[in-house]
Parts: structure tokens; C-alpha cells; sequence
């Protein structure tokens, strides 16, 4: 492979891998507090996307509920992405609500909930594509303004060439990393958030009201995901409203790799992931989705922990 | 004596099918210490548990300040001036001795305040001060007893709860947070101390409660239990 070609090849596979990231760290949030996956993350992750086409004020297609309907003004794309985010980020609170609280009131068995969080991702799925059709949605070209579609970092003699969405992508997903990070290390509610996932009984003895933060775990997770969604959009389309399923596998084995609920360990297994589906040759193409899940294979027979996963260690 | 600070009457609390607290009274009044000794599984955690609102009670009241703490979520209890020391200390491992002490502050937004108890209690606990940045995980027994006392009172209590505050440690370090919880009362805060300790429990307390299987079975000012004949042969070997 020219370096060029590795060049290139490498700078996808960040981009793609630190949307892996902030996908699995949806999960990760979650499963750090609640010691459960929530399978609903993919479709939160799909809906970020379809709720930023339409803030943009872009129409829908000839299918569906709201065919041919757009809203009566259009965000400028960064104000829609954030909005999105948001609107994902609510939904994810509904669904707490809705299919984890009850369970959790009924001190059901985590197996139960996860059977739920199918359920209403089965749900939502269908909903889009009841409101919207099956069709694929494209953001518009001029979402980024004036700025080039891709930015050359060689010499014009032998070029270096990046799309700018790739860039856009990566930059994005590493401030969300470090934006998080800052809000779970060092703010009050991140602290409580910590103790929360580690002993959720003692938190309350110390005032914190649990169900409170659950909530705002939700939120985040999905508010990211609802970004990632549609940072995802923005490289490729959205591919309809089973978009985030293959996402939703991806993930699992992001956060396996990376170690179950370590943040550190998300970003890794993502980049990991990303980077080695990315630098498979052309001729192996076919055997792309199997890259993720061998790296996943080999690394568990080293570190069964996953790469930053804390080993358990029982404390009397 | 003047109103009482806490007043529980009948509780009763179930796990599942089997009643823990068969309808128990008990009484704290501003300022005492009073402790609950008894046998394991005589209910004296369970009581504890019932008055933070972690385990639900089936029937009965349990009033603080006049207000009926059974209406109130766990969060709730600690913000009308309740702190509760758990068994078995429960202090958060994968964080550091700060931070476990900041959210024991969780419940109050006096930025300043906070900081200046914080310093306080690094002054009243030494020990806890050349660990601040440690992980809790990694203290000693008697350390974590101390650092989930302190952040029990990062809360400023009126009244605390402590579940077997001896529990695994060293005669040396018992006595040590013995004197702790002494002082503490000295400065106004109302105790109730749940001891497997009776000798330990009733020489550091105003009045004791006996529990057996649930039930309250005697009950006077401690010294006068710890001459009681029954307490005597049941508790104090």
C-alpha cells in the first residue's frame, strides 16, 4: 500500500473510529450505572440523525406520514446538530422512563430490561419509518458553509487529499471525548454519576437522588449518540431507519474491546476498530465487518477484561 | 425532656415474606446518644435502614423534626438533617478520599462552607488528610470508618446513624472512633448507635434499646441495662 493510500486510509478510519467511540460511550454511560446494555441506543443514534435533516429545514420523501413536509424555517447546520442531539437526548429520558424505570421499580432482572430496550428499539424503528418511509436522506452539500468538501495536505505535485467531513468528523468527536471526560472527572454531577455506577445504595445515603441522575445519564447518552448519528449522515446518508443497527453491533464490540464501562477504554476499542476495518486492502473488502469481530476475538484470549477494563476485584 | 428529635412508633418492616420489625417504638431526644443493641439479625440495621428510607416500612411512623419520614425518598432524609454511616462503611473505592467527602456535601450548595468543613475534617482526621488524593479502596478498615464518618458529617446532620461503627477493627482504632463519636455528641449532634458491642455501646450511650427477632424486649438509660441481670447474660458475657 503507497503511503498515500495508508494516509488516507488511516484518516477514514480515525474519523470512522471516533464515531465508534462516542457511539459505545452511549452505551458505556448506561452500562456503567446500571450494569445493563440498552439495546434502544442504535435507534436513538438513527433518530440524531433523522432530527437534524429535519431542523435544517429539508424536506422528506414520497413516502410516509410527513411526505414532502419540512419545517417552516431552516437552522444553520451546527445550531441543527446540537438540537438534534437534544431532541435524541430526550428521547433517551422517555425511554428511561418508559421501559428501564418500571422494571428498575420492580427490582426486575437486568435480563428483563434488556428484553425492553429491544423492544422499543424494534418501536422506533418502525415509527421513522412510518413518519418518513425507508428512503435514504442526504444532508445538503452546502451544510458546511463556504467551506472546501476536501483539503489537500501534500503538495499539489503529490497531493494529500482528506475529505473535509472526515476532519470535521474526528475534530468533533475528540471535543466530545474531552468535553465528557471533563464533565464525569471533575464537575459535581459527574462525581455523583461516579458514585452512582459504583454503589448506587450508598449514593442515596449520601442525598443523591438516584433516579435523578439516571436521567441525566439517558440524556447524555443519548445526546451523543444522536451527534454521532449525525456526524455518520453527514459522511455517508442516512440509510434509513435501520441505520443504527449495524451500529448497534459495532458497539457492543467497541465496548467489549475497549473494557465494559470504562470511558478510556470505549475511545480505544473504537479507534482500534475503526482504524483496522479502514486498512483492509480494496481486495478484501468482503471481509471488512470481520475484521472488527476477529480483533475482538483475539484481543478477549489476552485480556479477558477487555483492553482497559478493570479486572473485578471483590472488596469486603 | 423536651420533644423528641426522633420518634418511630409501631414499625414493622418485611423482607419479602418475613417480618424483620414486628412494630418496634422507639424515642431520641435532642442531643442524647442512644444505642440498639442485640443479636444478629435482631432488626438493629434494618431500623437504621428503615428511618433512611433504603428499605421500606410495611406500617408504622417514623417522625423527625415533626415530619413523617416515611412520605420521603433516601436523598430527601439526608436533606431534613439526617446522615446515616452504613455497615460495613461503604465508602465509594474508585474515588479519592476528597471526593468521597465532597459528595457527602451532595446536599448543599454553600461553595465556601463546604471547603472550609472539608478542611475541618482533615484537620480533625489527620490520617485522612496525607490520603486525600488516595483511592478510599485502598485504606485501611479503621481509615475507611473514619472517612465514612467524616462524610457522613460533610453533611452537617443533626442527628447521625452509625451501623456497627466497630465492626472488623482493632481494639486500638475502636477506641479511637469511639472517642470520635463522643466528641461529636459533645458538639451537639443527637446519635443513634447501632452496636454488636453492647459493653462498648451502652458505656458511651445516654439510653439503650434491646432488640430480640424484631421486637423492642427492654429498654432504660444505660447504665441501668448494663446492670440488667438479662442484658448481662444475653449481651455482656
Amino acid at each position: 500500500m503507497q503511503f498515500t493510500l495508508f494516509f488516507q486510509q488511516l484518516v477514514n478510519g480515525l474519523a470512522i473510529g471516533s464515531v465508534y467511540a462516542i457511539f459505545a460511550l452511549g452505551y458505556t454511560l448506561i452500562f456503567s450505572i446500571l450494569g445493563i446494555i440498552n439495546f434502544a441506543h442504535g435507534a436513538v443514534f438513527t433518530l440524531g440523525a433523522y432530527f437534524t435533516y429535519t431542523l435544517i429545514g429539508a424536506k422528506f420523501g414520497f413516502n410516509g406520514l410527513l411526505a414532502q413536509s419540512q419545517l417552516p424555517f431552516g437552522l444553520p447546520f451546527p445550531l441543527a446538530v446540537l438540537g438534534g442531539a437534544a431532541l435524541a437526548g430526550l428521547v433517551g429520558v422517555i425511554i428511561e422512563r418508559l421501559a428501564f424505570r418500571p422494571l428498575r421499580a420492580r427490582g426486575a432482572d437486568p435480563l428483563l430490561t434488556l428484553v425492553s430496550s429491544l423492544g422499543v428499539a424494534v418501536a422506533l424503528v418502525n415509527f421513522i419509518q412510518y413518519l418518513v418511509g425507508a428512503e435514504a436522506y442526504s444532508y445538503p452539500s452546502s451544510a458546511f458553509g463556504g467551506l472546501p468538501p476536501s483539503v489537500n495536505f501534500g503538495t499539489p505535485e503529490s497531493p494529500l487529499i482528506v475529505r473535509t467531513v472526515q476532519i470535521i468528523i474526528f475534530v468533533v468527536s475528540m471535543l466530545i471525548l474531552v468535553v465528557l471526560t471533563y464533565l464525569i472527572n471533575s464537575t459535581r454531577t459527574g462525581k455523583a454519576l461516579r458514585a452512582v455506577a459504583e454503589d448506587a445504595t450508598t449514593s442515596s445515603l449520601l442525598g443523591i437522588n438516584t433516579d435523578r441522575l439516571i436521567w441525566i445519564t439517558f440524556f447524555l447518552s443519548g445526546f451523543v449518540g444522536g451527534i454521532a448519528g449525525t456526524l455518520v449522515g453527514l459522511s455517508v446518508t442516512i440509510t434509513g431507519p435501520y441505520f443504527g443497527i449495524a451500529f448497534g453491533l459495532k458497539g457492543l464490540a467497541v465496548i467489549v474491546l475497549g473494557g465494559l464501562g470504562s470511558i478510556p477504554g470505549a475511545v480505544l476499542g473504537g479507534l482500534v476498530i475503526g482504524v483496522a476495518e479502514s486498512l483492509v486492502p480494496a481486495s478484501a473488502i468482503g471481509y471488512k465487518e470481520a475484521v472488527a469481530f476477529a480483533i475482538l476475538f483475539v484481543i478477549l484470549l489476552v485480556r479477558p477484561q477487555g483492553l482497559l477494563g478493570r479486572t473485578l476485584i471483590q472488596k469486603v | 425532656m423536651t420533644t423528641p428529635a426522633l420518634d418511630i412508633q409501631n414499625l414493622t418492616v418485611y423482607y419479602g415474606a418475613i417480618q424483620a420489625l414486628q412494630g418496634i417504638n422507639i424515642t431520641v431526644y435532642p442531643g442524647e446518644v442512644v444505642t440498639l443493641i442485640g443479636a444478629n439479625g435482631a432488626g438493629k440495621s434494618t431500623t437504621l435502614r428503615a428511618i433512611s428510607r433504603i428499605v421500606k416500612a410495611r406500617s408504622g411512623q417514623i417522625r423527625y423534626d415533626g415530619r413523617d419520614l416515611t412520605a420521603l425518598r433516601a436523598d430527601e432524609v439526608v436533606r431534613a438533617g439526617i446522615a446515616h454511616v452504613p455497615e460495613g462503611r461503604r465508602v465509594l473505592a474508585r474515588l479519592s478520599v476528597a471526593d468521597n467527602l465532597f459528595l457527602g456535601a451532595y446536599t448543599r450548595n454553600d461553595r465556601a462552607e463546604i471547603q472550609h468543613d472539608l478542611e475541618e475534617m482533615f484537620r480533625r482526621f489527620p490520617r485522612l488528610a496525607e490520603r486525600r488524593a488516595q483511592l478510599a479502596g485502598t485504606l485501611s478498615g479503621g481509615e475507611q470508618q473514619m472517612l465514612a464518618i467524616a462524610r457522613a458529617l460533610m453533611s452537617r446532620p443533626r442527628l447521625l446513624l452509625l451501623d456497627e461503627p466497630s465492626l472488623g477493627l482493632a481494639p486500638i482504632i475502636v477506641r479511637e472512633i469511639f472517642e470520635i463519636i463522643r466528641n461529636l455528641n459533645s458538639t451537639g449532634v443527637t446519635i443513634l448507635l447501632v452496636e454488636q458491642n453492647a459493653q462498648l455501646a451502652l458505656q458511651n450511650a445516654h439510653r439503650g434499646y434491646v432488640l430480640e427477632a424484631g421486637s423492642i424486649t427492654i429498654t432504660g438509660e444505660a447504665k441501668a441495662l448494663a446492670g440488667d441481670e438479662r442484658v448481662k447474660k444475653a449481651y455482656l458475657g
